[in-house]
């Protein structure tokens, strides 16, 4: 059969490919002849093109009542589209070896192409169809509602997804953050397919749209099949961004209760955000703090010193109008409170001496180093390509980045942890059936 | 789902607990046909794959040992002295390894499952000679003290917390093995041992097992990414060459699983918030049982439950709406039997006596009125094209070599992989059915809520 020939033409293909010479990622920036704008790294060292892109709009701008119709949208963007109802639209992303995606996040809608390039022609037809043919079937609406509010059902089960949303919940109570991406069972009830389509049309448009292609494709080949996806959709009018966020101003302590062995804590603190000059010496002091691995403050402290946790950690998180730092870990019920009084001293503690020579230097090696570890893969490198036009990162960015973070010193990264760690306005969040912690009224 | 759940990370903080993706998929790395292979003369099983793709390099040594080597009342001992690996050596200190590993700018982890246990790194290709000479240094150097060791039993002990006591589901998991496998059998026992194994294991025991299993002819170190196999072989004849070889007892798996325990187990759990169905076969691996079937189970898998145009789904899901959604899985490496696993998310309003027997009556009329060649090419180009796929990714390479490579898997075995998929007719795919889907080898598995109102 064709769909077989053509896999076993590409399979033999890739075993007679040789290997491109190793290098830097090179970044170029394409301009297609219907003036969309791209980000390419030719790449032939694998029979495959990825593509990450996103519209701007996401979760955040759900119309109230509507909690969830970005993400029950985006899902049904892959549905069945055109002619081809939903079996009819997956045989033949099957057939050609094809892998089209969207997803939510709260500031915008996401997708991704992966195909062989073989058969981009096909990826690129299919991608097309979903933006600017979605279906909403009936059948395929109640059946992905389904799944949505079982799922919503299934995070309540799970300690680590209760805590997650508790936090934003509070962190950002008032705010269009502090509601689920997901949607409430409710809100879901309501949403017809006149209505999801009105949605798909306030979104899916070019002015906003972010795309990175990675793969063996060239400039001229990309910039045609992007036209053909994304051509005919509007230029339109990005919907408004979402209120400032102002930040909580006392401590507060949230514990939900669960019948597990093991308390599960977040605990977030005022961030900082993607362009503060001080970005990189806030990337230094995360990976001092519970950055990285299992050479951070947290780690040593938490579990290898005390065995209080299996992880310990923190991450810096931003969106396009807030910030966090958000230190996780998990504990026997009866020692979780000894295990945020830890991870509260070493918060003071690097926040009064700053850390140490040796750390500081440790942790500029490591990041300069840690770049090349997450460009293993096609789809790897066009989502961090994605990530930086999501940034307003220049394309030539990844040159950069080694002597930006070069210049940081050790001053700055004692001047960011005041910034940054301290009580005043913390937010822990405790599922389980923690012994000696009390939640705040 | 079992036996993937099976696989423990290890030391890896804040790590999600990946499902494995589809073992054999993976096994196209990067140029695999360019993967190279050689024995140093104390028995080190040596595998290259080069690719210079990014200026990266990953060391993976995997040992020829698992949880399913250990008996019970020592159980545990595999995972945890995978733990204690990272407390140092004569040369290396406490801790020392990974904070060495990350202030070089890379990154490490290990991981233990039934039948293999891996330590693996990432770092620049210059970095390359440190790894190896730290890698080589703990394979046969290891010490162990009881102040190292009280504090990582906690940390174990909140690791088994954090992925199984947690959730309801994996400890179904385990019901579900034991009842399969058979009661203090190698693979009716958890990866990560019984706590009061865990809780009672001393310095004495893990140096034991590490005395007894680790040495350079019972490993296999694979080395991927940006570097050459002369490379490799110079730094491998170096750091690995001159450590003795020991004499390794050759490793057991029973020829059948339990018998005489029931076949079903359900778990009615208050924190269960949405129900689960699933039914586990007992099924031949690679290695052990009619190994003959291992292929055609794997095309069988793919076309009964891999993905929304699956068999399973459609009936279930689409046809009937009796399932949110349903899937089929079987990993063929294993050094003993393996299990055949499928499942559903029954819809809130499905009865499981309804779901069991929809079920039923798709597996009654596959074996019955057979499988039809196109949806059989079908399932094989999935399969195939995932292959390709994970060639496009430095990371799944060496992982599924060594699983593969240590279960007694040879490199021959690897590059035969599509041809052997691709050989696979209708006929085979009934017949592999057939074998497996047996009424004296199966257990069913329910999770619902407290008092199992549906």
């Amino acid at each position: 059969m064709i769909v077989s020939r053509r896999l076993l033409a590409a399979l033999a293909a890739v075993m007679l490919w040789l290997p491109a010479a190793a290098g830097a990622v090179d970044i170029k920036a394409v301009t297609t002849p219907l003036g969309l704008k791209a980000w390419l790294v030719q790449d032939k060292s694998a029979p495959v093109v990825s593509l990450s892109f996103s519209f701007a709009g996401g979760a955040a701008s759900d119309p109230k009542g509507q909690s969830g119709v970005t993400n029950l949208m985006a899902t049904l963007l892959t549905d069945g589209a055109g002619p081809l109802a939903f079996q009819a639209f997956q045989r033949r992303q099957e057939d050609a070896a094809a892998s089209l995606g969207f997803s939510t996040s709260l500031d915008r809608l996401m997708g991704t192409l992966r195909v062989l390039s073989v058969n981009r022609e096909e990826g690129f037809e299919l991608l097309r169809l979903a933006l600017t043919e979605p279906r909403f079937d009936a059948d395929m609406v109640e059946q992905r509602r389904a799944q949505i509010v079982a799922a919503l059902n299934q995070a309540k089960e799970r300690p680590a997804s209760v805590a997650a949303r508790t936090l934003m919940a509070t962190e950002f109570a008032g705010h269009p953050y502090g509601n689920d991406p997901d949607g409430t069972a409710d809100d879901l009830k309501t949403l017809t397919p006149p209505i999801l389509k009105q949605r798909a049309g306030a979104l899916l448009m070019r002015s906003g749209l972010l795309v990175a292609a990675v793969g063996d494709i060239d400039e001229a080949e990309l910039g045609r099949l992007l036209d053909r996806a994304f051509g005919s959709l509007p230029l339109g009018a990005p919907l408004p961004l979402p209120s400032e966020w102002q930040p909580p101003t006392r401590p507060r302590t949230v514990v939900v209760e669960r019948a597990v062995p093991q308390s599960t804590a977040l605990m977030a603190l005022p961030g900082i955000a993607r362009d503060d000059p001080d970005w990189y010496a806030a990337l230094a002091l995360n990976h001092i703090l519970g950055g990285g691995g299992q050479q951070s403050r947290l780690f040593s402290e938490v579990r290898e010193k005390r065995g209080l946790a299996y992880g310990a950690s923190s991450t810096l998180r931003v969106y396009r109008k807030a910030a966090l730092l958000v230190i996780s870990t998990a504990s026997a019920n009866e020692r979780i409170a000894e295990a945020l009084r830890v991870v509260r001293a070493e918060l003071a503690r690097l926040r009064t001496d700053g850390p140490t020579e040796q750390e500081f230097v440790d942790a500029k090696t490591y990041l300069t180093g840690a770049l090349a570890l997450s460009l293993d893969s096609s789809s790897a490198v066009a989502n961090l390509l994605h990530s930086m036009q999501v940034d307003n990162l220049p394309p030539d960015h990844l040159t950069r980045r080694a002597a930006l973070i070069g210049a940081v010193k050790i001053d700055d990264v004692r001047r960011i942890a005041r910034r940054l760690l301290h009580d005043e306005a913390t937010t822990t969040v405790v599922v389980g059936k923690p012994v000696g912690i009390t939640a705040d009224p | 789902m079992m036996r993937r759940r099976a696989l423990l990370g290890g030391l890896g903080a804040g790590l999600a607990f990946a499902p494995q993706a589809p073992a054999w998929a993976k096994l196209f790395s990067v140029e695999r046909r360019r993967a190279e292979t050689f024995t140093l003369a104390n028995g080190l099983q040596v595998v290259v794959l080069p690719s210079t793709r990014a200026p990266i390099v990953t060391q993976l040594v995997i040992y020829k040992v698992g949880s399913a080597d250990e008996v019970f009342g020592k159980t545990g001992i595999a995972h945890f002295l995978e733990h204690m690996m990272f407390k140092g050596t004569a040369t290396v200190a406490p801790a020392e390894f990974s904070r060495t590993v990350s202030k070089n700018g890379g990154r490490d982890n290990a991981y233990t499952t039934y039948d293999s246990t891996g330590y693996y790194q990432t770092v620049a290709p210059d970095r390359l000679d440190l790894v190896m000479r730290m890698e080589a240094d703990r394979m046969t150097g290891l010490r162990i003290t009881e102040k190292e060791l009280i504090p990582e039993r906690q940390v174990v002990l909140e690791e088994r917390r954090m992925r199984t006591e947690n959730s309801p589901s994996a400890l179904l998991d385990e019901a579900v093995s034991e009842q399969l496998f058979g009661r203090h059998k190698p693979y009716g026992m958890p990866v990560s041992g019984y706590v009061e194994d865990v809780k009672r294991l001393t310095v004495a025991d893990l140096m034991a097992f590490y005395g007894k299993y680790y040495a350079p002819n019972n490993a296999i170190l694979i080395v991927a990414g940006d570097t050459t196999v002369e490379q490799v072989r110079k730094l491998a004849e170096k750091y690995y060459g001159p450590l003795a070889a020991r004499k390794v007892e050759p490793r057991r798996r029973p020829d059948a699983g339990a018998a005489d325990l029931p076949q079903r187990t359900i778990r009615a759990d208050a924190r269960v918030a949405e129900p689960r169905w699933s039914r586990h076969y007992l099924a031949p691996s690679y290695a052990k049982g009619l190994t003959q079937h291992a292929y055609a189970l794997q095309v069988l898998a793919r076309l009964l439950g891999g993905g929304e145009t699956s068999r399973l789904w459609r009936a279930l899901v689409v046809d009937r709406k009796l399932g949110l959604s349903a899937w089929a899985s079987y990993s063929p490496t294993s050094l003993g039997l393996t299990s055949f696993d499928l499942g559903v998310h029954p819809a809130s309003t499905s009865p499981m006596a309804e779901v069991e027997s929809a079920v039923g009556g798709q597996l009654g009329k596959l074996i019955d009125e057979g499988v039809t060649a196109e949806e059989v090419e079908r399932a094989q180009n999935r399969l195939l094209a995932a292959a390709i796929y994970a060639q496009d990714s430095l990371a799944s390479g060496p992982r599924t070599y060594g699983a593969t490579l240590a279960i007694g898997g040879t490199m021959a075995d690897i590059d035969a992989w599509p041809q052997r998929i691709a050989a696979v007719t209708p006929a085979d795919v009934v017949a592999a059915a057939r074998h497996v889907w047996r009424p004296d080898g199966l257990v069913t598995a329910m999770l619902t809520p407290q008092g199992g109102a549906r």
